[in-house]
This record gives C-alpha cells, structure tokens and sequence, in this order.
C-alpha cells in the first residue's frame, strides 16, 4: 500500500479567513503531490464558516474535501479527488 | 396609556438579538466575509445572501409602510448623505476586515467565545469614544459637503417611494431566482447545526421588521458602542465626557410607535432611548451565539494565536469604531435597515465599503494572515 503524508496545521482561534487562505496556500505548494494522492492536507480549526468554504474552494479546483467533528472544533481533510 | 415605552423596547430588542446572534453563527452570516470573500478568493455566495436579505426587507417594509405598519418613515437617525459618509464607508470598510468582523459581526463571535474578537471589541469601544474628540470638525466637515436635504432617493427624486423601490426588488428577485435556478443559493454545510444562510437571511429580515414594527426603527448599535466607551472614560476622566459636544448631543428625538409621548437619547453615558434600545439587543446577539456554540459544543477560547493577529483585531477595531461614528451607522443598519427603503447615506455607505474591504483584504492577506 501507498504511504500518505500528512501535512497538519492547527488554525484554531485565528482572524477570518486565516483557515481558508493557509488551507489553499499550502495546497497550492504542493499541488502536485496532493493531485497525485502522495500527500493530504489536514487542518484542525473552530471556523464553521471554514466548513463550508473550503470544501467549496478545493472542489471547484479539483480536489475532495472531507469534514469531520474534532474536539470542540473540526478537521478537514483536503486529498486527491478518487 | 402614558406608561414607559421602555419595556416594551428592551424586551424586543433582547429577543431580535438573541434570535439574530443564534442564527448569525448557526450560519456564519458574517457581512465582512460577504464582501471580503468577493475580493480575496472571488467568492459570491454570501453576497447573494445580502441580496436575498435587502431584497425581501424591500418589499416588506414597502408593504408595511403602504399599509401603515411601519413608522416612522423613514425611520428616525438616518441623516442626509454626504462625503463624509462615503469616507466613513472606506474607513469601516479596511477597520471590519482587519478587525475580523464588523461592528456586529464582532459581537456573535465575541459571544461564541472568539478571543481575537473579544480583542476587535475593546478596540471598537475605544475608537468609538475617541471619536468625540474630533466629533465638531468631522460634524462641520459632512454638512459642507451634504449633497442635498434628502433622507432617500425616492425623496430626492420627489416621487413615491413604491415607484423606485418594487421594480428594483423586482430585479433583484428576478437575479435571486436565476441564481436559485443554478444552485447557487445554497451549499452544503457540515457544522453542527448548521443554518443554510438563506434561512437566516430570510430570518434577519423578518427580525428588521419586527424591531421597525414595535421598535420604531431597523436594527442598529454603534451608538452605544460610543456610549459604552464614553461610560468607561468617564470613570477616568468625568469632566473632560462631561466637556465633549458630542456626548452631550441628544441625536434622537422621536415618538416610538406604542408610546404616548416622545423620547430622546444620545452617545453620552446616561441611560436613555439609545440604550433602552441598543444595549439589550448588544447583550442578546452575545448571548444568542453563546447559546448557539454551547448547544453544538463548541463554546471554546482559543488564544494562542500569531500576536499580529491581535494587533490587526486592536487597530480594525479602533478604526472601525471610529468609522462607525464618522458614517454614521454600521453594516446591519445601512444594508439591513437603510439600503432596503433606498436611503442615500445607506446607498453611499455601500459605495465606501467596497474598495475599503479590498484594501482591507490587501492588508490583510500582507500583514496579518501568511
């Protein structure tokens, strides 16, 4: 089986819309590696507006995201579309 | 009759702002992202809310003042447009984004237990206080460049206020019903609890017509933002609050609509008009979107976040505060309650915020978030 990196970042608590634009500045450097299914971006965040845009933001540029509850907050994963 | 209007006041505004604060962060129905989004990621989608929003106060508060509901009209603290409007609108609009939040966007945040916000907050007191010092050169300043004594278009203009207002809604709808055509009215939301935001857009409105119908006036705040501040102060310094023109300045004189007589407030610290309405619905946005966030679990303080995020919540703030008074007026009053009955400084005031958030978010995205 193919080894993922994950790239974690914990945006929690930060202005608006910090989650969104660290979330797509680090897609954007590796892009490749994420397209390819090598590495997935993690973000943990309390931003429910992060919820609904980010998955919207990746989606329209090729990739899947996926939301889950953590803690008192969420996790997003943004990866390769299958 | 002839008993305190008072009552009847605070306990709609307490209950319009818990209502609002709820479903404001159920939806994340933040009026800084709407246009800070459109310029940073190019994204539409809160915008269309706004327009859903100003589009159904349109028509009904046209079919309430029609049908006499609603009065006064135009509803009282709206002034003549001016420069200083416009001005004041670029101000508010680099202070929101850099704060993180407008003047009530800070506030569902602050109650759902944002500490950045909580900072925006005090940065807001403060600029709304500070305000009062240059407060007679910026009042000298708007009435040499007033471009006319009317309070709205329709107004300016010498016709009925159905004639401009229903075919503009008409458009709007026309645009809002296209988009829903494609989709492009709703997203998937996966917070817990989530509110589609056409719901809370569609919710707002109905709480606008509400405080108009019982209150006398839409939805407003920031003059209490500067009385707040002025309390405060004048803790420290009474006699120099005592000295200011603009805190002893009583800006509303007007007979609210089941009260037998008139009754006046201003932005100095006594409690007045101004706070029976503004505070109770202050206290009740904090709380609606405390409950709101307690109720999903998700009532958490976060603090340790880049510092350069707190100083861009301190001085947003501090600038937003001050251009809340400059305007005067915020978000929630000009696009919620002014631009639907097509009032001018309402009409300015969304002209100066557009290139105010993209400058914001230019100095946003080169300063605070990398």
């Amino acid at each position: 089986m193919e080894s993922v990196t994950s790239i974690h970042l914990d945006i929690s608590g930060q202005i608006c819309p910090s989650c969104l634009l660290l979330t797509l500045k680090e897609l954007n450097q590796h892009a490749a590696a994420v397209r390819a299914g090598q590495t997935e971006i993690v973000v943990t965040t309390d931003d429910r507006q992060a919820t609904a845009t980010i998955p919207d933001a990746v989606g329209k540029m090729g990739y899947a995201a996926e939301v889950t509850r953590a803690d008192a907050g969420y996790r997003i994963r943004v990866c390769a579309k299958r | 009759m002839g008993e305190s209007p008072f009552p009847l006041i605070a306990v709609t505004s307490a209950v319009a702002g818990l209502v609002a604060g709820f479903v404001m962060h159920r939806s994340d129905f933040c009026v800084t992202a709407m246009f800070r989004d459109l310029f940073l990621v190019r994204d539409f989608f809160l915008l269309r809310m706004l327009v859903l929003l100003v589009v159904v106060s349109m028509l009904a508060f046209e079919l309430g003042r029609a049908g006499g509901l609603l009065g006064p009209y135009p509803f009282p603290l709206l002034g003549p447009g001016s420069l200083a409007t416009l001005i004041g609108g670029v101000l508010f609009g680099i202070g929101m984004v850099l704060a993180g939040g407008c003047v009530v966007g800070t506030l569902y945040k602050l109650g759902a237990g944002s500490v950045v916000s909580a900072v925006a907050f005090l940065g807001l007191l403060a600029g709304s206080a500070l305000y009062a010092e240059w407060h007679p050169w910026w009042s000298a300043f708007a009435q040499a460049t007033r471009f006319g004594p009317a309070i709205t278009l329709p107004q300016a203009f010498d016709i009925a206020p159905a004639l401009l207002i229903l075919p503009l809604a008409a458009l709007g709808a026309v645009y809002l019903y296209r988009s829903q055509r494609r989709g492009l009215l709703t997203r998937p939301g996966y917070a817990a609890g989530h509110i589609p935001p056409w719901q809370t857009a569609l919710t707002l409105s109905a709480v606008g017509f509400v405080s108009w119908l019982l209150i006398g006036m839409p939805l407003g705040i920031t003059t209490s933002y500067a009385k707040l501040g002025a309390t405060v102060e004048s803790l420290f310094w009474p006699g120099h609050v005592a000295g200011l023109a603009y805190f002893q300045a009583q800006g509303l004189n007007y007979t609210p609509p089941f009260a037998a007589g008139p009754v006046s407030g201003g932005a100095g610290p006594q409690l007045d008009a101004i706070a029976a309405i503004q505070y109770p619905l202050i206290v009740g946005i904090i709380l609606g979107a405390a409950l709101s966030a307690l109720l999903v679990k998700e009532w958490r303080l976060h603090w340790r976040i880049p510092p350069r995020h707190y100083a861009s919540a301190l001085l947003g703030g501090l600038l937003l505060g001050a251009a809340a008074r400059m305007v005067p007026g915020c978000n929630i009053w000009h696009l919620w309650g002014g631009v639907p009955i097509l009032a001018v400084q309402s009409l300015l005031f969304l002209l100066g915020i557009l290139p105010g958030a993209w400058l914001g978010s230019r100095l946003l995205v080169r300063y605070v978030v990398r």
